[in-house]
């Protein structure tokens, strides 16, 4: 499944790396506290340690910019089309153009007609979506785990992300991430992946 | 009783003798004895985790299968809101720096607290903030994203903010006493002991980032009085105001208890093995880099909120990304300690030596997943703000910070007591507590990267949530019987535990038997 932040390949790697910097502190840890062997390790041992580091840093710096990068100009292709094609039209950066309030508590969904549905939005299996989400009152999330793709919505400002839909049809859970008051643990909403989808994505497939 | 001089740090720093028993209940409140303090700070500590954690285990309790079983939100966010509050200010802040009150006048040879006054005043300015708490029951989390810290709660909730108030005065002062202290220390910065170089730093954070909790406290107050409207955009008012002021302060906190603990490590470690630590110089170092780096790194706690230009967020990775350097100086110093010469087996049976190398196994389980939680693609997928996070910091706060206190304070047991600890006891408590927080911290990151959400009370039945919750509450309760062993043995041993010889510590190639214990002359 094609994701919209292409983490499989780059995020293996990084966890990679963090198991392996986990395992290798916790073995040296216990190699010096019960191996029979002693060393004394060289001052320039820690120079050279420092350096492994810090191409680490930099290279983890480098990998997940890039990613996010690539992420972020799939939003500015829509930006420079917006106004000239219609989602799901031909040569349209994405298949749907949702609108999203985030409210205390649950989700209103606003589709390219400006018809409202309430805690579920229905799109076609694999569609490119672009949700544009405001939320008003207090600080919330946006967080689809399906998709790998979360952001976190200040109110009075316009956010938008954007996902590949999963390739199966069946109910994704779309939640709030952030704290907002009693009614959080309710804040939840279903993104319906079906073949039944609305006209704009079936025109376009 | 007097401090030794020993000039060398691996020396031992008291002589053990019966002080507990000896205070009046007047000194113990009011004396500004560096001992008492230190003492009244780490018991009251621990009186803070045992409801702190009761509350834990309560919501726990909630949490163990999906469903509501026993209350809903608001009771449930009143027990994790106290909860958190609790631990972090309450608990692990104060029990670390109370450990370092009790080492800085030996191994600064400073023979008493400098401004003790000001550490009572800091000591009494919590306490009426923790009762604030307590009777305010807010419940709007450790971190009181305003506005909607400012909607939630009943009449009482302004308890909450002045609360917040009163704990960025109290750690002030913690700071400034800190900052005395390390500046009474007579032979020049270069040959000052890394614990003095810790406390340095400490101070640096406290007194520079908690003045601004106070402030976001007294504007949580006037906000929600109706005399201001700097945080609610309903008002006028703008919550990128509120992150970017609240996490100034946010980050260099969740290093306040991290600090002491590290320097505590430096102070244990040459005292259980009879050798200095294997580099000085990268310790001050890493020391200066981490507190440093601690006051440029807070964008990370809210970078999915994208209303930052992309290359100050970028700035603000790369520099989280460092913070890697220093911490992990740290963690290979002390491993490089251990290695170079042979561990004497009285180091490897004591208690606080067990504790020690516990929290160094969790700041590595628990540092090593900052690296992914620094990179803003990876914290846009399954970081940010689901159970990876608190997985993170119950490694660091309880699996390392936490546990270093329980060292320090095994440690000092011997010196204000004039007895040993009940070494099966203590070991129990050790196994509980590897075993229990292993559990619920590898729980918590399974959790985490099957995006479950924070904060909630109640949750659907995925087949990856229900396991792991239900594992997480049975390891809090292995953690909670541990803690029960743990304050028992205190209260036991201190009337019937065996006399502590002239050196507790001393090192040897023998393991320590009761019946050696028992045999040395009691006062």
């Amino acid at each position: 499944m094609q994701q919209a932040l292409g983490l499989m390949g780059d995020q293996a790697i990084m966890i990679g790396i963090t198991f392996a910097m986990g395992i290798a502190g916790i073995a040296g840890l216990f190699m010096a506290l019960f191996w029979p062997r002693r060393w004394r390790l060289p001052y320039r041992v820690e120079i050279g340690f420092i350096v492994v580091l810090a191409g680490i840093v930099i290279y983890a710096d480098r990998n997940s910019a890039q990613t996010f990068q690539a992420y972020e100009a799939g939003l500015e292709t829509q930006q420079a089309l917006s106004g000239q094609v219609a989602a799901g039209q031909e040569g349209a950066a994405f298949d749907r153009r949702i609108a999203v309030y985030a409210f205390q508590w649950g989700f209103l969904f606003f589709d390219e007609d400006g018809a409202a549905s309430r805690n579920a939005v229905k799109v076609a299996p694999g569609a490119k979506v672009l949700f544009s989400i405001a939320a008003n009152d207090v600080i919330h999330g946006f967080n689809i785990p399906a998709a790998r793709m979360t952001t976190e919505l200040e109110p009075g400002r316009v956010q938008s992300i954007w996902i590949q839909a999963p390739q199966a049809p069946g109910k994704y859970l779309i939640q709030c991430l952030n704290y907002c008051g009693l009614g959080h643990t309710q804040m939840k909403a279903w993104l319906v992946v079906g073949d039944d989808a609305p006209p704009a994505a079936q025109e376009h497939g | 009783m007097t401090a030794t001089t020993s000039t060398d740090l691996t020396g031992p720093h008291w002589t053990p003798q019966d002080l507990l028993g000896g205070w009046t209940l007047r000194d113990f409140l009011f004396s500004n004895d560096y001992r008492i303090i230190a003492v009244k700070g780490i018991l009251t500590a621990l009186v803070m985790l045992a409801l702190a954690g009761l509350f834990a285990l309560t919501f726990r309790a909630e949490l163990t299968v999906p469903d509501i079983q026993f209350f809903g939100a608001r009771v449930y966010m009143g027990l994790m809101t106290v909860h958190g509050m609790l631990m972090v200010f309450g608990f692990v802040i104060p029990m670390v720096i109370s450990v370092c009150y009790y080492l800085m006048p030996v191994v600064l040879k400073t023979e008493r607290l400098h401004w003790a006054g000001a550490a009572q005043a800091s000591y009494w300015t919590l306490i009426l903030g923790a009762l604030l708490l307590i009777v305010g029951r807010p419940d709007f989390t450790w971190t009181f994203y305003a506005p909607m810290s400012l909607r939630v709660g009943g009449d009482l909730v302004w308890m909450g903010y002045l609360a917040i108030v009163l704990v960025g005065v109290s750690e002030f002062l913690a700071g400034a006493v800190l900052l005395r202290n390390v500046l009474a220390w007579k032979n020049g910065w270069g040959s000052m002991p890394l614990l003095g170089w810790g406390m340095f730093s400490e101070a640096l954070l406290l007194l520079l980032s908690t003045p601004m909790l106070a402030l976001v406290g007294a504007i949580l107050l006037t906000d929600w009085a109706g005399l201001t409207g700097i945080y609610d955009p309903a008002q006028g008012g703008s919550t990128t105001t509120f992150l970017w002021m609240f996490w100034f302060y946010g980050h260099p906190a969740v290093y306040l208890p991290l600090v002491p603990a590290i320097a505590i490590v430096y102070t244990l470690l040459p005292r259980f093995l009879g050798r200095p630590m294997w580099s000085r110089a990268s310790g001050i170092i890493a020391f200066l880099l981490l507190a440093v780096l601690s006051f440029i790194v807070f964008h990370h706690h809210f970078q999915p909120s994208v209303t930052t230009h992309s290359w100050v967020q970028r700035a603000f990775q790369i520099l989280t990304l460092a913070i890697f350097i220093p911490s992990t100086l740290h963690v290979f110093n002390w491993i490089a300690t251990l290695w170079y010469d042979r561990i004497p087996a009285s180091a490897h049976a004591a208690i606080p030596f067990r504790f020690t190398i516990g929290a160094i196994f969790f700041l590595i389980l628990g540092g090593v997943t900052g690296f992914l939680n620094a990179q803003i693609s990876v914290d846009t997928d399954f970081i940010h703000n689901t159970y990876w996070i608190p997985a993170h910091f119950h490694a660091m706060f309880l699996g390392f910070c936490a546990q270093m206190a329980v060292a320090g304070t095994y440690y000092l047991y011997p010196y204000f007591t004039g007895r040993m600890v009940n070494r099966a006891l203590a070991n129990t408590h050790f196994w509980l507590w590897q075993l229990g927080i292993f559990a619920k911290v590898m729980l918590m990151y399974a959790l985490g990267y099957a995006y479950f959400p924070r904060w909630v009370v109640d949750y659907l039945p995925l087949p990856e949530w229900t396991g792991a919750q239900m594992g997480v509450t049975m390891a809090g309760a292995a953690i909670g019987l541990g803690f029960l062993i743990f304050a028992a043995n205190l209260a036991i041993s201190a009337r019937w535990g065996a006399a502590a010889p002239e050196d507790p510590w001393a090192r040897s190639d023998r393991e320590p038997t009761m019946t050696a214990a028992t045999a040395a002359p009691a006062e």
